[in-house]
């Protein structure tokens, strides 16, 4: 239950932290609105494999991890450059849609299609690792737990907690009869994955300099 | 006089008498009077002199405009000197309280940074979610306050719409001046969806504003802080951001407009200017094309120096609504097809008595904003010339 309230009461802060990826992701795509809870669902589950591996982690060192200034800026660091990385290749992506036969269907290939599963879940996975103020307090809180099982619990709670309000997302599905948006969305996705990379590659250079 | 984006000696415009002339410009000598002086009249003489040259040249211009019909050219030198003038104040106001251009940690801390009209969009999602203004500026105190430069944007959009973008801002001065220095452009084609990126800037900024509860198009991608104020490099990070926001300053600002001969940084890039173009849709005054006048030559798309002509939308009977108002469409028309219109009327009546409400507006919004910075920035040259600085 704290966990869940702790989602809940931090999770304006979660769902600003998500926006910039899920956003211009959804608007970028042009998808209905159906389609739309779909891609957010792999998108969550993305997140909730980020939120689980911490959880296993948290409970494993039971210490807080963000207190290490310089391994919390490695960490963050390398989570934006890896999302800014998959955020200009979406920007930039145009193959492989229009012709699905074009590529192949190694996991190479799901990766790079930005319409499959594991795209999402790539996104949501980093999107989990991205150590905002309310995952945090998370993290400090599930290093407490006394038993595996319960980090696990408290972190999908606060997981269901946060995700409440990333459930009108999709809704911006009903936008898509509007063909710029799309364009808006893709560009807007590889302005923010340049500003991830330069936030992450300064965050390393201090994390590695500190 | 500014140079026409793209002259032309046979167009259509409202061309008034001398006398007439007079008539319609002698209710903005009294209200640029008001304004300008508040009621009072320098006594010192060369704020007398300063008053007075800002005044005069403000009041020729609108009889200019109002005499010869054509509204850019004037409208230019009045925007392009507001903008130089403006720089030429601020930085000197900078040197005068703290020395340099540069920011300190201390002021920023302080919360003593100016605050200027392109944050705004920034600050509303997190003011509507935290009740914030995340901005290191003083809500009514100092140079620049929050609160004063919201009544301003809101007043304008109100009044003009995105004509801000062409009668109010600031900054939008520099990259106008630059796109008329060449007689022809070097670059004539550019892709339509770049037309697009603005509204990527803003929900980029918008997004990750929120995200951070910091301005971050002010800390990483502003061009303008290269001509007002800017961190003081103190670390990796401020190291990069100035280089961005300096090289951002000259693609934007200088080069891009000298070889296309458009706005690119107001009409490609700013994500206030984008914002701006919502507020067209509910202002009174907009750009209309006569379809029984209009003779498709096209030279109106060609010449509007902020994209806002394309061929469908004078097909459609207006510009989009990025449009700036600047009449640059209006000046080059050679049937007068493309008129300042008032939402509500139709198209083909009472054209000039429509400019005028236009004109009386924007151009009082024009004046009454920048003639502050303009004596300031005239005061300061003066005492350059005078004493050597211009502190």
């Amino acid at each position: 239950m704290r966990g869940f309230l702790l989602g809940l009461s931090s999770g304006t802060v979660c769902a600003a932290y998500c926006a910039p990826v899920l956003v211009p992701y959804l608007l970028g795509e042009g998808r209905g609105v159906l389609k739309n809870f779909s891609a957010l669902t792999q998108f969550l589950l993305g997140r909730l494999l980020g939120y689980l591996s911490f959880a296993v982690f948290a409970w494993g060192i039971h210490v807080s991890l963000p207190q290490d200034i310089t391994k919390q800026n490695l960490l963050i660091g390398a989570a934006y450059l890896i999302l800014a990385g998959l955020l200009i290749y979406y920007s930039f992506f145009k193959a492989g849609r229009a012709c699905p036969q074009a590529g192949g269907q190694g996991t190479g290939h799901r990766l790079r299609d930005p319409r499959s599963s594991f795209f999402l879940l790539s996104l949501g996975l980093v999107t989990g690792l991205n150590l905002c103020p309310p995952f945090l307090l998370a993290v400090a809180t599930a290093s407490q737990q006394a038993t595996l099982a319960q980090s696990i619990l408290f972190f999908l709670t606060f997981f269901i907690g946060t995700s409440v309000f990333l459930i009108p997302a999709p809704l911006l599905g009903l936008l898509r009869g509007f063909p710029p948006l799309h364009v808006i969305g893709k560009m807007a996705a590889g302005l923010i994955g340049a500003y991830y990379f330069f936030i992450g590659a300064t965050m390393l250079a201090g994390g590695f300099y500190l | 006089m500014m140079k026409e984006h793209h002259p032309q000696e046979n167009t259509v415009g409202d061309r008034q008498s001398l006398g007439k002339s007079f008539l319609f410009a002698f209710p903005m000598m009294l209200l640029t009077f008001i304004m300008m002086s508040g009621g009072k009249i320098p006594a010192e003489p060369q704020k007398l002199f300063v008053f007075a040259v800002t005044y005069l040249f403000f009041n020729i211009l609108f009889f200019l405009m109002i005499h010869t019909g054509k509204t850019d050219r004037y409208r230019a030198t009045a925007f392009i000197t507001y903008a130089l003038l403006f720089i030429v104040s601020f930085i000197s106001h900078m040197f005068e309280v703290r020395g340099s251009m540069s920011l300190s940690e201390e002021k920023i801390i302080l919360c003593e940074v100016p605050f200027c009209h392109l944050v705004i969009p920034m600050t509303l999602i997190p003011a509507a979610f935290t009740r914030t203004i995340i901005f290191p500026g003083s809500i009514t105190e100092g140079y620049a306050s929050i609160a004063s430069m919201f009544a301003i944007w809101i007043g304008a959009s109100l009044s003009l719409g995105r004509g801000w973008c062409s009668w109010g801002c600031f900054f939008g001065g520099l990259d106008d001046a630059f796109s008329r220095i060449l007689k022809k452009p070097l670059i004539k084609k550019i892709d339509p969806r770049w037309t697009y990126l603005p509204w990527a800037v803003l929900l980029a900024a918008m997004l990750t504003a929120a995200a951070f509860l910091s301005p971050t198009y002010c800390s990483w991608i502003c061009p303008f802080k290269a001509v007002t104020e800017f961190q003081a490099v103190t670390s990796f990070k401020i190291l990069v951001q100035t280089i961005i926001f300096v090289a951002l300053f000259i693609a934007l600002v200088i080069v891009l407009p000298l070889m296309t001969k458009r706005r690119t940084q107001c009409s490609l890039f700013c994500p206030f200017g984008a914002m701006q173009g919502l507020t067209n849709r509910i202002n009174a005054f907009a750009v209309r094309i006569d379809p029984d006048k209009c003779i498709n030559c096209k030279k109106c798309v060609t010449a509007c120096p902020t994209f806002s002509m394309t061929e469908e939308s004078v097909q459609a009977g207006g510009a989009l609504t990025s449009c700036m108002k600047c009449g640059t469409c209006v000046d080059v028309c050679p049937k007068g097809a493309p008129s300042f219109h008032v939402r509500g009327t139709p198209v083909d009546e009472n054209r000039n008595i429509k400019r005028l409400l236009f004109l009386y507006a924007a151009f009082l919004f024009l004046a009454t904003f920048s003639a502050g910075n303009i004596q300031d920035g005239l005061s300061r040259i003066i005492r350059l010339i005078t004493t050597g600085s211009m502190i």
